[in-house]
This record gives structure tokens, C-alpha cells and sequence, in this order.
């Protein structure tokens, strides 16, 4: 469950000196960064910067090839081979929600969500059902429970991948350019979800294109170019008055589309 | 004409017991192939290098070699081995080996066609690889190979055919004996080929069927 | 052994080559038969095709060298083996042509028709050679099957690798050696043909690149 936390500055995700390559090709250079417990952090940058890399190296969907990663206590050290149970409950930790939601079509939406829940954490069905049914309540989407994903429009899909990822109740939960394959129209309501989402507390890491969310609903923003970070801090500050070139010259092209 | 309805009356039952052996060995030859099949289709990429080297093996033997000669390998072959089986059984061992070899690379096919976000999902959510594998990936790459699957069905029936060669009873060699004892070879070939035709021919189009059914869903 | 297998060897391979040949050139009518607008024409096609593919290739082959007799004229085991083979071939090579031919994107016929080409031009000069280059992992994964299928002739008396093997196992008991030397044949015989493909494929497609 999703508990409501005063900020008490403990960063739930932290990042040390992470660094991968494919080959040749630099992906990520020494790239460290703090999630504080209940913020949301907000990753812009143009594409190829490393951003997504970044939040899949988070989860131990790419693996490392420096450095360390920190998530509710669970560590994971690039080099080494992560220790099952470890890794396990780090994923249990982070819930993840895809560019392409990712949702699986030969289950219904009730499954979906209700499937992982009893899996990972061990519930009965009927308490994994219950719990599903709950969030997507929530979501608004209670009467698509026993339709197939395919029936369902792409802002309706992302949001039953929302509710299938925190049904899992994690600590954090990592969003990789949640809107960007979705009409402006529908990608609002996923916004919204996430706006709410970040209101009840939710620790949210969220790689987007999506300026107004990063500005008005992020407390803190990360720039990244090339392989690491050039700008970081309060949302507000970066986007009226950006310190680097870089980063002023992704913005004008974003902004002024 | 008239030769050709006589011949069919007359030998109608006889035909129809060697379709039913036909049938059986079809279905025997699928119901073992296709879970050995399942586990090649994973042994050929296995860690565990016995393992692998086994399945590839049987697997590309079973493909490469054609069912006639698995058939009389199996024919004359096992005795050879002290081991004594009816025509049945040794031609259901040889069509079983068909029948896991091609279905482990038609299964195999449609595993590697699961689109990988959704593994990416799993993992993600932290299902262990087992789970993964089977709530995920085997469901969906079965279904993907499902047509195909049907196809091969289909061929395998047609070679039953083949195992008259081994003493099997089935269609194939009813007709020959009736024609060897009537010299009627046109007519009773004639109606074993449309008894094959009778069931190969419904059997494709459900598999064309089933192919543009199941890509509506994925 | 071996040299019963080597003296089935030849037979094997020619009438592979023949079937193949007689199923490419018989075939080319019948694709043009499904594709075409007249109902009756397609119905046809499509009737034959399906019959032909719905019945075992030994049945045909039973047909022909047992049951048809022109007068006293019979074919010989080869000539019945060679085009019951040929003739089923047509029927599978026509769907693969028929699949290859539509694989080809609707833009090159639209593109064709705007620039004005004739009938003949278009398929001698654009959809033809792409159809080539589409067709050819299917063609030689069928000529591989057709390889195999040759054994088929076995069973009306052509003394291929199964016959010789057969023989050979019934008179001398060694059944389990000779039959896997003669799957590992027809696995070997199978390589160049898979080389040949794969050598084809790399050759057209450079020939595209983009």
C-alpha cells in the first residue's frame, strides 16, 4: 500500500557513478543522482542522452557496466552478478510502467493486474483480484476488468499498466516516457493519473517530453546530454533561466515546436 | 465410373479400418511429438551443454532425415537392438521423432516472436523467470505457432502413408492389398486418395482459419 | 554399405532435379490461374491445388505407375516417380510464387501503371526480378523438402537411397548403420543447397541496398 510519507530526506533510489557502453558507443558516463523519498524527479534531455538507460539500469533491465545502484536498501553493484533475492526485491521495490505499456494481450485487464500480485507477493486470487479491482476503480476503468488489452484505447491501456505496476506496492515507481506513444488528447489522462499519483506521496521517476508535467508537477529536474547529466535542480529555475548551453538549446527546440 | 462406386462399396469398411490406423498413428505420433517438441524447442539454446547437444541432434536429424527413412530405421533398426515393437509402435516412435523435431523449430519460431516488451514487463514486475516463461512467453509463442502447428499436422497425416512400408495397416496399405488382389489399382487408389483429400483438405483451410483468427487478437 | 547407398545416390538426385524443374514450370500457369479475375479460372486453380497438396505424394505415385495405362503403354517406375512428384510440386511451388508475388508492395504496380509500362516491361522488369529475390528462401527450403520427398519414389521400385538401403538392410541385418548413414546423406546433400540460398540471399540483397 501506498503510504502517505512527510518527506524525511531519506532518498529511497540513489544512483553512484553509473557508466555503460555497447561497444564503442558511450551510453553513459558517470552518472549519479538522489531520489528523495515522495519527490518526483523529472528526466528531459534530447534523445540518445542516456536518460532511458538510466531509469532501465534503475531495475536491472540493462545491465551496468559501472558503478552502483541503491534501491530501498537493496544494492546492486555493476560487475558483480546480482544476488537473486536481492534483485528480486529490488524490482518488488520499483515498479515500472513502458513507453508501449507492455500489458499482456492474452490476458484479460483483471489479470494483468492481478496476475504479478500473486506471483511476486504470494496473495490468493481473491485478494489479488480485490486489490485490482480497487486501483482500477481508481483509474476509472472498473468495467474494462474482464475485456482484453486490445479492446481498450492506448490511454486506458497505459493506466491499467499504472494500476499493474502499483498494485505490486512499490517504493518508487519509474515512468519511461509514459505518454510518448500516445495521442496529445489521451496522454492527459495518464498525466492526470500521475499528477494524482505524485499527490498521495508516490516517489516518481519520470523520463518525458512532456515540458508542463516536468515543470509543474516535478520537484526536481534532471538535464541530461550525451551520456550524463549537465543540469539539475528546482524545475522552475532550469526552465526559465537554464545555466548551460546545451540545455538552453534543447529547450528552445522543444519549446518552440 | 461405375468400376470406380462398385469398388467403393464393396471395400469400403476395409478402407475405413486402415483410416482409422492412419488417424491413430496421426494422433499418438502428435500427442508424444508435440511436448517433446516443446522441450526441444528450449533444449536446442540450453545452458547445459549434454542437453543441448542431444536436442540439436534429434532435432536436426528428425528434420533432416526423410520420415521414410526414420520409418524403416525404426523398422528394421530396432530389432537389431534386441528391442521388439509392433509395426504400430515402432512407426509411432519413427513419426514421434518427426513430428518433436519440426515442431520444436516451428515452437521455437513463435517463442522468439513474443514481442520482448512484454518480458521486459515481467521482469520488470519481478516474476521469476519460470513464470515469465509460463504465463508469458510459452502461452503466446504457442499461439503464434499455432498455425503452423496445424499445417504440419496435416502433413503428418499424409505420412502415415508412408508407414504401409513398415507393415502398418493403415489406408495406404488396404488400398495396395485390395489392388494387388483385384487389379483394380485405379479405382481403389483413386478413393484413398479422396479419403486423405476428405480430411487434408478441411483440416488446411481451419488452419488458414485459425492463423487470421489468431493474429486478430495479438 | 556404402556402396549400395552411393549407387542410390544418383537416382536421388535426379529426380529431385526433374521433379523440381517440372514443378517450377508447371507451376507458373497455375499461379497465374489464382491470381486471375475470372471466377471460373480461379476456382479451378484453386480446386487443383488443393487437391493436389491434399493427397500423399505415394498416392499419386500409386496412381500413375499402377493405374494409368494408355493401352499397353505404362510409365516406367522413374517417369511415374518424376512426375508425381513434379506435378505435386507445381501445386506447393504455385503458393509460394502466389506469396512471394503479393509480398511485393502495391507501390511498384501503381508506380508501374503511372509510368506507362506495358504488361510484358512490368513483369519482365519490375516485379519479376523482386519476386526472384522474395522467393528465394522459400524455393530452396522447398528443394530441400523435395530432396527428402525424392525417397517417395522408393516405394514403386525407383532405386534411390531408401530402396538401395532398404535392400541392403533385409539382406544383411544391419539395419540401424545403414539407415543413419543414409539420413546423414540426405542431411549432407541438404548443405549446399542451404549455402547456395543463404549465398543467393546476401548476393540480392546488396543488390537493393538502400
Amino acid at each position: 500500500m501506498i503510504e502517505p510519507n512527510l518527506r524525511t530526506g531519506k532518498p529511497v533510489v540513489q544512483v553512484r557513478n553509473l557508466a555503460k557502453a555497447y561497444g564503442p558507443h558511450v551510453v553513459l558516463r558517470d552518472v549519479s543522482l538522489s531520489v528523495q523519498e515522495g519527490s518526483v524527479t523529472a528526466m528531459i534531455g534530447p534523445s540518445g542522452a542516456g536518460k532511458s538507460t538510466v531509469l532501465r539500469c534503475m531495475n536491472l533491465l540493462e545491465q551496468p557496466d559501472g558503478g552502483e545502484i541503491e534501491i530501498d536498501g537493496h544494492l546492486i553493484v555493476a560487475g558483480r552478478k546480482p544476488n537473486p533475492k536481492n534483485l528480486a526485491a529490488l524490482r518488488r521495490s520499483a515498479g515500472m510502467v513502458f513507453q508501449h505499456f507492455n500489458l499482456f494481450p492474452h490476458m484479460t485487464v483483471l489479470r494483468n493486474v492481478s496476475l504479478p500480485q500473486e506471483r511476486v507477493l504470494g496473495c490468493t486470487r481473491d485478494e489479488a483480484n480485490e486489490k485490482s479491482m480497487e486501483l482500477l476503480k481508481r483509474m476509472g476503468l472498473a468495467e474494462k476488468a474482464d475485456q482484453y488489452p486490445s479492446r481498450c484505447s492506448g490511454g486506458q491501456q497505459q493506466r491499467i499498466a499504472i494500476a499493474r505496476a502499483l498494485a505490486l506496492g512499490p517504493r518508487v515507481m519509474l515512468f519511461d516516457e509514459p505518454t510518448s506513444a500516445l495521442d496529445p488528447e489521451v496522454g492527459v489522462e495518464v498525466l492526470e493519473v500521475m499528477k494524482e499519483l505524485a499527490s498521495t506521496g508516490m516517489t516518481m521517476v519520470v523520463v518525458t517530453h512532456e515540458m508542463a508535467f516536468a515543470g509543474n508537477v516535478a520537484d526536481e529536474l534532471v538535464v541530461m546530454a550525451d551520456g550524463g547529466i549537465i543540469e539539475k535542480g528546482e524545475p522552475g529555475q532550469i526552465l526559465q533561466d537554464p545555466q548551460h548551453d546545451r540545455t538552453r538549446r534543447f529547450l528552445r527546440a522543444v519549446l518552440e515546436r | 465410373m461405375n468400376n470406380l462406386v462398385d469398388v467403393a462399396i464393396q471395400y469400403a469398411p476395409t478402407l475405413f479400418d486402415g483410416l482409422q490406423v492412419s488417424l491413430s498413428l496421426t494422433l499418438l505420433s502428435l500427442a508424444f511429438g508435440l511436448p517433446i517438441g516443446l522441450l526441444f524447442a528450449f533444449g536446442v539454446t540450453a545452458g547445459n551443454k549434454p542437453f543441448r547437444y542431444v536436442s540439436v541432434f534429434l532435432v536436426e536429424v528428425g528434420r533432416g532425415a526423410p520420415a521414410l527413412v526414420l520409418l524403416q530405421l525404426m523398422y528394421y533398426g530396432l530389432p537389431n537392438a534386441d528391442i521388439t515393437l509392433s509395426s504400430l509402435a515402432s512407426a509411432s516412435l519413427a513419426l514421434t521423432w518427426t513430428t518433436a523435431a519440426y515442431s520444436a523449430e516451428l515452437i521455437r519460431g513463435g517463442i522468439q516472436s513474443v514481442p520482448p516488451g512484454e518480458v521486459e514487463g515481467s521482469h520488470a514486475l519481478g516474476m521469476s523467470y519460470r513464470d515469465c516463461l509460463r504465463f508469458v512467453v510459452i502461452p503466446q509463442g504457442l499461439r503464434i505457432a499455432l498455425p503452423s502447428l496445424m499445417g504440419f499436422a496435416v502433413l503428418l497425416f499424409q505420412a502415415t502413408s508412408l508407414a504401409y512400408s513398415v507393415a502398418v495397416p493403415e489406408l495406404m496399405s488396404q488400398a495396395y492389398s485390395i489392388g494387388s488382389s483385384t487389379f483394380q489399382y485405379l479405382p481403389v487408389f483413386i478413393i484413398a486418395g479422396l479419403l486423405y483429400a476428405a480430411i487434408s483438405i478441411p483440416a488446411t483451410w481451419l488452419s488458414v482459419y485459425a492463423e487470421r483468427v489468431l493474429s486478430r487478437h495479438l | 554399405m556404402l556402396r549400395a547407398i552411393a549407387i542410390g545416390l544418383p537416382l536421388t538426385v535426379l529426380v529431385t532435379i526433374l521433379a523440381l524443374m517440372i514443378g517450377t514450370v508447371v507451376a507458373l500457369p497455375i499461379v497465374a490461374g489464382l491470381r486471375s479475375k475470372n471466377r471460373i479460372l480461379w476456382l479451378l486453380s484453386r480446386a487443383l491445388v488443393d487437391l493436389l497438396r491434399g493427397v500423399p505424394p505415394v498416392v499419386w505415385l500409386f496412381i500413375l505407375y499402377y493405374g494409368v495405362s494408355i493401352g499397353a503403354i505404362r510409365l516406367t517406375a522413374l517417369q511415374a516417380g518424376v512426375l508425381g512428384l513434379g506435378v505435386v510440386a507445381a501445386a506447393y511451388l504455385a503458393e509460394i510464387f502466389r506469396g512471394a508475388i503479393s509480398s511485393i508492395p502495391k507501390g511498384q504496380w501503381e508506380a508501374s501503371s503511372a509510368l506507362g509500362f506495358h504488361r510484358a516491361t512490368v513483369w519482365s522488369r519490375i516485379i519479376g526480378p523482386q519476386t526472384a529475390r522474395a522467393v528465394v528462401p522459400a524455393y530452396t527450403t522447398f528443394a530441400i523438402g523435395l530432396l527428402k520427398d525424392s525417397s517417395i519414389a522408393s516405394s514403386i521400385g525407383v532405386a534411390e537411397i531408401v530402396f538401395m538401403s532398404s535392400q541392403y538392410a533385409r539382406q544383411s541385418g544391419e539395419g540401424i548403420m545403414v539407415f543413419f548413414v543414409a539420413a546423414g546423406v540426405y542431411i549432407l546433400l541438404s548443405v549446399p543447397l542451404g549455402l547456395l540460398s543463404r549465398h543467393l540471399d546476401v548476393k540480392m540483397r546488396k543488390a537493393v541496398a538502400r
